[in-house]
């Protein structure tokens, strides 16, 4: 395909982290893994925990990078494994995968082209090139997820979400809403937050914004994921805390930090968890669907 | 799992399958989740839960969500009212920011209904109440219901061409309301405004509230434009980064980063809106403060961490400091005083190991930047922090007057300082004096009062008033005021380059603050600013009389010096310039004439030059200077000339005799011709001037005689039919007269160049 000059500029920093590396590892096994970082016996009691049952209260969650095809897709397979509701989306215009050089990479729609179509279009073009640097992989992975990379500025909060019941960690984000949005580089924050401010906020309803920031490599991808993973599961654990703690009685029960509501430990949660990973840096903002 | 829950899972599935449903779905359920029903909490938090999503769902149309919004409102308010748990308050919060602007859309065409208002205004008062006192996690849902009240009850913008059926605000409800009185609405509105911008000014540590309303004042700037002035100026006055004096905990930390994150996006968003609104430079002013405010904040403590050197046991004085900042009771250690003399920096400085004390003010170049840092810095100065410390210093103070009491002649490091003082406002002493006795008063016992104290610079400075100008230094700073205002002229004239200046009768002289305006305002400056101002008994002579105008008031001469440097630069562009200057020169020299011949007559005297009544003052001085001044640059090609002698207001001999002499020039021979020509052509009354030039020039020039003798045969045939003989003797005289003439100007030029 022709190289569009407008991509030459952002097809440098993304390219080269992924071009170098040697192939990477095989799609993530499913089975939930232990973190293996952050591990100092004290604050791992959420993130060694796998899969959240199903009759403990869950958050819904939502995944979003620049193309919605590396990190938030990697992130979206560790939630939805954890039995976690998750959606994801992408910030950029046009979904950019790397391309047979810098100049050239390959771009595509949101929202209508398939995982799958990337997939055989690709390994119809250079099947040795595109494995080597692990895109069939990633995409083979993607499409087991999910159908079709998504733009969140094209998502209409609250829309019903029935038509995705195929997708993994689908069950739960049928009303078309999150609790918790997951962004993976501060570009795609500021993405977030500008569109939602555009989207006005007609719904009236909260949503926890959290920026982790994520080199877009495979590797980095992995860890990222399960950084994000942890901060899900604290998340969900102190959710689930105030709704039983204010179960039967009222707001007196309980003491100390459980008679804080969810939304209020939110930045200690964070800066606890920021603790167990000092080199993702973090953000956070309420924002308003 | 309750069965019921299963029932309204699948009803609500239906729902969710076709936003239709909810219409017909939302009275079956209330009886099993409203107040009536005693239902569990599982229930109601279902129901709350629902109701929220029911109104907020962007599959369900306005009006339909408009009708089954009244069949809600009692159970809304028992969630409010009567249930104790959060998630269905907040749910219920929620549901009701949904469903207000319905139902005050609802009461605006049915302003009858009371009752429906009543259960409204009822949630609406609980949820105002629960704004101060409700844990933050339900405080953010207040706001977000406030910022629903706000929405609707401050005036949309009405516009005719579209009108925007879903915008419910202030704009739709009638004045005449019996239910909802327009006036209150609006003051309510403002009010909750104000209310919900206060939280920004708050606490910060609640970063969770902070945050929620900067999101939420995006919408409302973007549809309520009549607020965003007011929102602006609020949050120009937010300082996100507040935080920065308190301990640097990581959650302070991750604090500060996401409110000012959350602050630049909401900024960004507004700009690029409205890239071109009259808010985009001073949005990117905030936003560069606060960059480099963070900067500041962020890369201190980056810096400090990966230090090598540094103790890692908590005994680092760096370390110490910040950790002790947030109990400012516990008074930092200060460091006693170096014994001996010292100096008032080492009694200030508390902390002579903090980098601070080493800190350079002078590395500020620019003292606009000094101001930029130093304004937040003072502003975030803790008040208990700069109390003790002000304390310390206090102490060392007192400890040292009592150690050394010194006699008020003794030499000591600030005598110098004190003694310039002195020196220079001896004036104000009792103003002074009255400055020590209030500051006595003020708490210091008079005993320890060291006696050099009343001299330090501490009293109200007032500036030593100036020595009086010398005559030099008037006429040195009047010239410099002169050139400034020429430097701007031609500041201007680079930035007007190109525009088109609108002509036509209508235009007012100096009306902007364009180029033209200025020209005109140094012209008449120049002309007008001391005219008449002469002896009037020496009559218009003194006009001619260089000399002495440049001896008492020379402003005139150095403006017609500046105008004509100015012009001189490049005079091809500015020689419109030169020729309003002329005019207005010529505009004077005639009006001064005139008053003189007037004068002269009420007084029967008679000058000979006030009855002459020719405006031969400064306009013809003028006029030769610059036309001297810019003949030898002119170039055969230059028809520039043409212009500028065609448009000058008055021509005379002297000043065609410049043609003759540029016609010495073998190349501008025919420059010279095409202007007699042209002034022959298009100036009729100075025809019979043109043609004596044009006789001399035959006469004396025998290059031009080919080119003038061809002109003449038209214009004058007798003198060629005369020859160069004795014929020519009217002619003689005539060019003799010039030639007088001629070189009489020539001295003066040289007087007034000199």
């Amino acid at each position: 395909m022709s190289a569009d000059p407008r991509l030459a500029r952002s097809r440098p920093q993304q390219q080269q982290p992924v071009a170098v590396p040697p192939p990477p590892p095989p799609p993530p096994p499913m089975e939930p893994q232990p973190i293996g970082m952050g591990m100092d016996g004290a604050n791992d009691a959420p993130a060694s925990s796998a899969a959240v049952p199903d009759n403990k209260y869950k958050l819904k969650f939502c995944t979003v990078c620049a193309s919605n095809q590396n990190r938030s897709m990697e992130a979206h397979l560790q939630l939805a494994a954890a039995q976690l509701p998750t959606i994801s989306f992408g910030t950029g215009s046009l979904v950019r995968l790397p391309g047979p050089t810098i100049h050239q990479p390959n771009v595509y729609n949101f929202n209508s082209t398939t995982y799958r179509a990337i997939h055989q279009e690709l390994s119809s073009q250079n099947a040795q090139l595109y494995t080597q640097n692990g895109l069939l992989n990633m995409l083979g992975r993607n499409l087991t997820i999910k159908g079709y990379p998504e733009r969140f500025q094209d998502w209409v909060p609250g829309r019903p979400r029935l038509d995705h019941a195929e997708d993994q960690g689908a069950p739960g984000t049928e009303a078309g809403v999150v609790d918790i949005i997951f962004t993976c580089e501060e570009r795609c924050f500021d993405a977030v937050l500008e569109d939602l401010h555009n989207k006005g906020g007609k719904l009236n309803r909260p949503v926890h914004v959290f920026n982790v920031d994520i080199r877009d490599n495979h590797e980095e991808a992995l860890v990222g994921g399960k950084a994000i993973l942890d901060l899900a599961l604290s998340l969900n654990e102190a959710a689930g805390n105030e709704r039983e703690a204010y179960g039967q009685g009222g707001w007196d029960m309980g003491g100390g930090a459980a008679r804080q509501g969810f939304d209020e430990r939110v930045p200690d949660i964070l800066a606890a968890w920021q603790e167990r990973w000092p080199q993702m840096p973090a953000l956070w903002s309420l924002a308003w669907f | 799992m309750n069965p019921a829950l299963g029932q309204l899972d699948a009803a609500r599935s239906l729902a969710l399958g076709d936003g239709r449903y909810y219409g017909t779905i939302i009275p079956g359920v209330l009886p099993i989740i409203g107040p009536s029903a005693s239902a569990s909490l599982e229930v109601r938090r279902w129901g709350a839960d629902f109701l929220a999503e029911a109104f907020a769902s962007p599959a369900w149309g306005a009006d339909e969500k408009q009708a089954s919004a009244l069949t809600v409102l009692a159970t809304l308010k028992d969630y409010v009212e009567g249930v104790d748990d959060r998630s269905v308050v907040k749910s219920a919060i929620q549901a009701a920011a949904s469903i207000y602007p319905l139902v005050y859309r609802y009461i605006i065409s049915n302003p009858n209904d009371a009752q429906n208002w009543q259960l409204m205004l009822a949630i609406k008062s609980n949820i105002l109440a629960r704004m101060d006192a409700a844990p933050p996690g339900v405080r953010i849902c207040c706001v977000k219901f406030l910022q629903q009240i706000i929405l609707v009850q401050t005036p949309g913008v009405i516009d005719p061409r579209r009108p925007d059926p879903n915008d419910i605000s202030l704009a739709l409800v009638p004045r005449s309301h019996p239910l909802i009185p327009y006036v209150s609405l609006e003051a309510e509105g403002h009010g909750l405004l104000d209310r919900m911008l206060g939280i920004l000014h708050g606490d910060h540590s609640d970063a969770l509230l902070v945050t929620a309303t900067l999101n939420s004042l995006g919408m409302l700037m973007q549809r309520r434009p009549i607020a965003v002035n007011k929102i602006l100026a609020s949050v120009f006055n937010f300082n996100p980064l507040k935080l920065a004096n308190s301990p640097m905990t990581p959650k302070n930390k991750v604090i500060m980063k996401s409110i000012e994150r959350t602050t630049r996006a909401l900024l960004m968003n507004v700009m690029k809106r409205n890239p071109d609104g009259p808010n985009t430079g001073r949005i990117q002013q905030y936003l560069e403060r606060m960059h480099r405010m963070r900067l500041d904040v962020f890369d201190e403590s980056n810096r400090k961490r990966p230090a090598p050197v540094e103790p890692t046991d908590g005994l680092d004085q760096s370390k110490r400091q910040r950790l002790a900042a947030n109990v400012p009771v516990a008074a930092p250690v200060v460091p006693p005083l170096p014994p001996g003399p010292v100096s008032f920096r080492q009694l200030f400085t508390l902390n002579p190991d903090g980098n601070t004390a080493n800190f350079d003010v002078q590395a500020f170049k620019d003292p606009e930047q000094l101001l930029r840092i130093l304004m937040p810095v003072l502003q975030s100065i803790d008040e208990a922090r700069l109390g003790s410390a002000i304390n310390a210093v206090r102490s060392r103070w007192v400890n040292l007057s009592k150690a050394t009491p010194r006699p008020p002649s003794a030499p000591n490091t600030a005598g110098p300082v004190v003694d310039d003082e002195e020196e220079y406002e001896p004036d104000f002493e009792p103003e002074d004096a009255e400055q020590i006795v209030n500051r006595i008063d003020g708490g210091l016992s008079s005993n320890n009062f060291p006696d050099r104290i009343p001299d330090a610079p501490l009293a109200p400075y007032k500036l030593p008033e100036a020595p009086p100008l010398s005559e030099q230094e008037v006429q040195k700073h009047g010239d410099m005021t002169v050139r400034r205002a020429f430097g701007m002229l031609g500041a201007v004239d680079e930035k007007e380059k190109g525009k088109v200046t609108k002509g036509g009768f209508n235009r007012l002289a100096a009306s902007d603050y364009g180029r033209d305006a200025w020209v005109t305002i140094l012209a008449r400056l120049a002309t007008r600013a001391n005219a008449g101002l002469d002896d009037p008994e020496e009559g218009i002579k003194d006009e001619h009389a260089v000399k002495r105008a440049k001896g008492n008031t020379n402003i005139s001469e150095a403006v017609r010096d500046g105008l004509y440097q100015y012009i001189m630069n490049d005079w091809k562009k500015r020689i419109d310039v030169a020729i309003s200057w002329l005019n207005e020169e010529w505009y004077n020299d005639t009006i001064l004439s005139q008053s003189s011949h007037l004068a002269a007559k009420l007084n029967g005297t008679s000058t000979s030059a006030a009855s002459s009544g020719l405006p031969k003052g400064n306009y013809q001085r003028t006029t030769l200077r610059l036309l001297d001044g810019i003949l030898p640059y002119i170039e055969h090609t230059d028809k520039i000339l043409l212009r500028f002698l065609s448009e000058i207001p008055a021509l005379d001999h002297a000043i065609l005799a410049r043609m003759k002499k540029m016609a010495d020039d073998p190349e501008r021979i025919e420059l010279a011709i095409m202007v007699l020509q042209y002034l022959y052509m298009f100036r009729p009354p100075v025809r019979s001037m043109v043609v004596d030039t044009l006789v001399d020039l035959w006469r004396d020039n025998d290059r031009a005689q080919a080119s003038a003798r061809k002109l003449l045969v038209r214009w004058r045939p007798e003198v060629l039919e005369q020859g160069g003989g004795g014929g020519g003797a009217a002619a003689d005289v005539k060019s003799e007269g010039v030639s007088d003439k001629e070189s009489a100007n020539g001295a003066l030029e040289v007087k007034a160049a000199s």
